[in-house]
C-alpha cells in the first residue's frame, strides 16, 4: 500500500505537473533538506523541507517528514509524477498537494508604489552593507568595483566576470540583445557553486529586468526580452538547475526571500531596516549564492537608473573586453 | 609542481560542501592550490587561466566533462600531496552525512534519533510516538541503527508493519507495536504501564489493556513481571503470521528469570495460532489466553500450553504455575464478598432496566466484556461488535446490551483517549443514567504511567450524581468499575478504589469478575451468574 505524504504547501508553476497526466522522472540529486526531481521534459522540480524558504518550483514538506524521506532517496530513483501526485516507487510513497491555493512566486511589483529616486538610496546602501560582509565567496570580491567604483583585485574569476557584468549592465541598458547574449554566455557556469556564481548573478539580473523594469528603468522601457535572452543563452551552458531556476527567473519567479527583498525596495527611505534585513535574508541563503543573487539584482537595479553611461561604476580592468566596457 | 583530478559524474553536493572541500585541499602542507567547480565550459577556462586545468586527466577521460559533472581539482608540489589532497577531498564529500552537533544544551530535548543516538551510544531500544503515517519511517531508522522498537503509533499500514517486522527479525530486534500501548522491559515500563515488582513471570501480548489487566492481577497475588513484551494488536493477524509473539516468546523462553510465560491475545487467525502454539512447546510452563476462544478449539494443538479463556484465568493459573497463591489473586471471591449487595441493587431496578451500558477506554477489557455478556445474555450492540449484526448504526447510542470501545479511532480522532480524558465517557454516562432502559453502568478505570492522574476524583462525582438523580426518580442505578491498577501506581490503587467505592461504586480489580457482577444484576435470578 502506497504510503501518502501531505505537502504543506507548492508553488503555482508546478502545479500543472501534478494536474496532468503521470509522466516519468528521475531523482537528480539529493541534499539534507532538498531534493531534486527532474522530469522527462527536462522540467526540474524541488521538493523541500519547509525550513528553507520557498523556491518558485518547490513542493515543501514539514521537517520531520522531509528529513525522514530524504534519508531514503538516492538520483537516480524513478519516479511518476501526474494524476495529483509525486510517486516515489521504490519506497511505495506518494507526495500530495494540499487543497489550499498554490503560492505565487511573481511578486506582487505592480501592487506597490516604485520611487526611482528612493529605490536607488536603497542599491547605495545595500551596496556598502554588502561590502562591509565578512563572507567573501563567490563575485562578492567584485562588489567594490561594479557598486562602488573601487578597484579590483585580480584574479582569475574576477578577470573573467567583471568585464562580463559590466557589459551585461550596459548592454541592457542599451537594449543591445547581442551584448547581452555574449555576457550570458560568458557568465553562465561560472565560478564555484552546484548553481555557479556566474548564474546566480545572471538570475538576481534578470529577474530586475523581467519584474522592475517597467517601473524603474529611466527610459520607461520594458527589458522582459532581456531576461528570456539570459535564460535562453544559459540554458545549454550550465547546470540543470541552474538552468532551470534561470528561466524561472527569466519569468519573474523567484524564490521567496528573493520576491521579498524586491518588494521590500519599494519601502520609504525610512525604513531602509527593513531593507537591510531583507537583504540578510536573500544573503544567508547557500554559501554564495544568496550574495551573488543579490549582486546581479543590485547590477540590474544599477542598470535600470541609467547610470551606466556615466561613468563612476565601471573603471578599467586593464583587460581587452568587448566595446562597452569602458 | 603536478596537477591531479578528480571526476564525479552527474553529482551534486551544495555550494558550502564544495566551498569547504576546495578549502580543506588548500589548507594541506604541499598544496597549493584546490578547486571544486561544476565542469562547465567557463569554468574549465577558469581552471586554465588559474593554472589549474588537469589536462591529461581530461584527455584520459572517455567523454568529456560537462556541466553536470563535479571536477575537483588539486595542485600540489609532488604526487604524494596530490593523491593525499584528493583522497580528503573525497572522505569530505563522502562524510557530508556527518554533522557536528553541539551537545551543549543537554537540557533540550533531542529532536531526531541520531541526535539521540550521539547523547547515548548505549541506547538499544527507541520509544516512538508520531503520526502513524510517518512512524514506519522513524521505526526503520531505529531498526537500521540496531536499536529494538517500541512503536506506540497507529494508523500505519500493514504492509508497513510486515516490511519492519521482517527487518526487526532478520536483525534479531523486537519491533513492538505498531499501535503498541504496553511494554515492561528489565523492569521499565513503556507507553501505558503499571508499577510491579520484577518476578519470574514473562508476558507477550497483542493486546495493550489485556496485558494490563493481567499484569495488575499477578501483582495483587504478590508476584512479579520478569518482562511484559508487546507485539501491536495486529500481530496474531494472518497477514503478520505472529512474527512478534514468537520472538517473545523465544525471548522469554531463553530468559533465565522467566519461569512462567503467559502468551495474551484476541482470538488469531487459525493457522497463526496453531503456530504459536507449537513454538508455544517449552520446557517453562506456558499460559495462552486467546479471549473468549475456548479451550476445545485448540486442544488438539496445545500440547504442553496451558489455554485459558479470560484473563483473569490466565493470571490466576500464571500465579498458581509461577507457585504463588491462586487464591489472592481478586477473582471469583470478590464476587461472593458483594453478593448480597448486588442481589439488593437488582430488587430495586425497575422493570423497564432490563441492559448493561458499557464505557470502556482499553478495547481488550471491552472485548472480554462483549464476549462474557454475550454468552449469558445474547446479543451486545457495539462500535467494535463481536458480530456485524450488532454493530450500532450511526446515530445510535444505545441499542440493549451495549458496549462501547471510546479508545477506538472514531472516538480518539482529534481528542485525547479516554484513558487520559474523560469527558466523552462522562458524557455517555450521564445519558445512560438517564435512559431509563440501563439497569448497570459498567466502566474501566486504568491507572499507571499515562493515564488520568487521578480518575477517581472525576468520576466518582459523576457516579455519585448519575446514582442520585434515579435515585430521585425511584429507580436504582448500579455503577460498576472494573479498577486495573496496582498499589505501586502513582494514582495507588486503594486510594482510588475507597473514592469511587464511597460514591456508591461496584469496585472489581478483576474484568471478568466486574462483568459477571453487571451480568448478575441483568439475569432474572439475582444470583444466576455468580455461582
Amino acid at each position: 500500500m502506497t504510503t501518502s505524504l501531505l505537502a504543506t504547501d507548492y508553488s503555482r508553476p508546478i502545479q500543472p505537473l501534478f494536474e496532468q497526466g503521470p509522466r516519468a522522472g528521475t531523482i537528480h540529486s539529493v541534499f539534507r533538506k532538498a531534493v531534486n526531481i527532474v522530469t522527462s521534459d527536462d522540467t526540474m522540480l524541488a521538493v523541500l523541507s519547509n525550513e528553507l524558504p520557498r523556491m518558485p518550483n518547490s513542493v515543501r514538506l514539514t521537517p520531520i517528514m522531509a528529513e525522514k524521506l530524504l534519508r531514503h532517496l538516492q538520483p537516480g530513483l524513478e519516479i511518476w509524477i501526474g494524476d495529483g501526485r509525486l510517486l516515489i516507487l521504490a519506497h511505495d510513497l506518494a507526495i500530495h498537494l494540499p487543497e489550499t491555493s498554490a503560492w505565487e512566486p511573481r511578486p506582487e511589483i505592480t501592487a506597490y508604489h516604485w520611487g526611482h529616486e528612493t529605490v536607488a538610496q536603497h542599491v547605495r546602501l545595500l551596496a556598502y552593507h554588502l561590502a562591509e560582509q565578512q563572507h567573501r565567496g563567490g563575485f562578492a570580491p567584485l562588489l567594490e568595483p561594479l557598486l562602488l567604483g573601487q578597484p579590483a583585485a585580480e584574479t582569475p574569476l574576477s578577470l573573467m566576470a567583471l568585464p562580463m557584468l559590466r557589459l551585461l549592465a550596459q548592454a541592457s541598458w542599451l537594449q543591445d540583445i547581442a551584448g547581452v547574449e555574449e555576457a550570458a554566455r560568458r557568465l553562465a557556469g561560472l565560478g564555484p557553486g552546484l548553481t555557479p556564481a556566474g548564474d546566480d548573478a545572471l538570475a538576481g539580473f534578470a529577474a530586475v529586468m523581467k519584474l522592475l523594469s517597467p517601473q524603474l528603468s529611466v527610459d520607461s522601457a520594458s527589458r522582459d526580452h532581456i531576461a528570456v535572452a539570459i535564460a535562453s543563452v544559459a540554458r545549454p551552458r550550465t547546470t540543470a538547475l541552474s538552468a532551470v531556476l534561470l528561466a524561472h527567473a527569466a519569468r519573474g519567479e523567484v524564490a521567496e526571500q528573493v520576491g521579498d527583498f524586491l518588494l521590500s525596495l519599494a519601502l520609504p527611505v525610512e525604513a531602509s531596516k527593513a531593507v537591510l534585513h531583507a537583504a540578510d535574508r536573500v544573503l544567508a541563503f547557500g554559501s554564495s549564492s544568496g550574495g551573488d543573487t543579490l549582486l546581479g539584482m543590485l547590477l540590474g537595479l544599477r542598470a535600470l537608473d541609467g547610470e551606466i553611461d556615466k561613468g563612476g561604476y565601471y573603471g578599467h580592468t586593464g583587460a581587452a573586453q568587448a566595446k562597452y566596457v569602458l | 609542481m603536478v596537477i591531479r583530478a578528480l571526476l564525479k559524474r552527474n553529482t551534486y553536493y551544495d555550494s558550502i560542501t564544495l566551498m569547504s572541500v576546495a578549502q580543506a585541499g588548500k589548507d594541506l602542507p604541499g598544496v597549493e592550490d584546490a578547486g571544486a567547480v561544476m565542469a562547465t565550459e567557463v569554468n574549465l577556462e577558469l581552471l586554465q587561466n588559474a593554472g589549474l586545468l588537469p589536462v591529461a586527466f581530461l584527455a584520459e577521460q572517455q567523454a568529456p566533462p560537462g556541466p553536470e559533472d563535479l571536477l575537483i581539482v588539486v595542485s600540489a608540489a609532488d604526487e604524494s600531496h596530490a593523491q593525499a589532497a584528493l583522497a580528503i577531498a573525497e572522505e569530505r564529500l563522502n562524510s557530508r552525512g556527518d554533522r557536528a552537533t553541539p551537545v551543549g544544551a543537554t537540557t533540550l530535548p533531542a529532536r531526531s534519533l541520531e541526535m539521540a543516538l550521539q547523547r547515548d551510544e548505549t541506547a538499544n531500544l527507541a520509544v516512538i510516538s508520531v503520526a502513524g503515517e510517518h512512524a514506519w519511517l522513524e521505526a526503520e531508522q531505529a531498526l537500521s541503527h540496531g536499536l529494538h522498537v517500541f512503536l506506540f503509533s497507529d494508523n500505519v499500514p500493514v504492509e508497513q508493519e510486515q516490511r519492519l517486522k521482517a527487518l526487526a527479525l532478520s536483525k534479531g530486534l523486537l519491533l513492538m507495536g505498531p499501535d503498541c500501548g504496553t511494554a515492561i522491559i528489565n523492569g521499565t515500563g513503556l507507553g501505558f504501564s503499571n508499577v510491579v515488582n520484577r518476578g519470574s513471570i514473562g508476558i507477550a501480548g497483542a493486546s495493550g489493556t489485556g496485558m494490563q489487566q493481567i499484569i495488575c492481577l499477578i501483582a495483587a497475588a504478590g508476584l512479579g513481571i520478569s518482562h511484559a513484551i508487546g507485539t501491536g494488536g495486529r500481530d496474531l493477524s494472518e497477514a503478520i503470521g505472529g512474527v512478534m509473539m514468537r520472538s517473545g516468546l523465544e525471548l522469554l523462553a531463553n530468559d533465565a528469570q522467566t519461569e512462567v510465560v503467559v502468551l495474551v491475545s484476541k482470538p488469531p487467525a487459525e493457522r497463526v495460532a496453531h503456530e504459536i502454539l507449537a513454538a508455544a512447546q517449552l520446557d517453562k510452563p506456558v499460559v495462552v489466553v486467546f479471549l473468549g476462544a475456548a479451550s476445545e478449539r485448540f486442544a488438539t494443538v496445545a500440547g504442553k500450553a496451558h489455554l485459558e479463556r479470560t484473563l483473569t484465568g490466565g493470571a490466576e493459573l500464571a500465579v498458581s504455575l509461577a507457585g504463588g497463591d491462586r487464591t489472592r489473586v481478586p477473582g471469583e471471591s470478590t464476587l461472593h464478598k458483594d453478593e448480597s449487595r448486588l442481589a439488593a441493587e437488582h430488587t430495586k431496578l425497575a422493570p423497564s432496566q432490563r441492559y448493561i451500558r458499557a464505557f470502556y477506554s482499553g478495547g481488550t477489557l471491552c472485548d472480554e466484556v462483549m464476549l462474557l455478556i454475550s454468552e449469558q445474555a445474547g446479543a451486545v450492540a457495539s462500535n467494535i461488535p463481536l458480530r456485524p449484526e450488532w454493530a450500532l448504526a450511526a446515530g445510535e447510542t444505545f441499542r440493549g446490551h451495549t458496549a462501547l470501545d471510546l479508545g477506538s479511532d472514531e472516538f480518539t480522532r482529534g481528542r485525547p483517549h479516554p484513558m487520559i480524558d474523560p469527558t466523552l465517557r462522562l458524557q455517555y454516562l450521564t445519558r445512560a443514567a438517564e435512559d431509563p432502559e440501563t439497569a448497570v453502568i459498567l466502566l474501566d478505570i486504568i491507572l499507571g504511567f499515562c493515564a488520568h492522574q487521578n480518575p477517581a476524583a472525576v468520576y466518582a462525582p459523576a457516579i455519585s450524581q448519575a446514582r442520585a438523580r434515579a435515585a430521585a426518580a425511584e429507580r436504582s442505578l448500579p455503577v460498576i468499575v472494573s479498577l486495573c491498577g496496582t498499589e505501586g501506581d502513582p494514582q495507588r490503587l486503594s486510594m482510588q478504589r475507597k473514592a469511587l467505592e464511597a460514591a456508591g461504586a461496584l469496585v472489581y480489580e478483576s474484568n471478568e469478575m466486574a462483568a459477571r457482577a453487571a451480568l448478575s444484576l441483568v439475569s432474572k435470578a439475582a444470583s444466576g451468574v455468580i455461582h
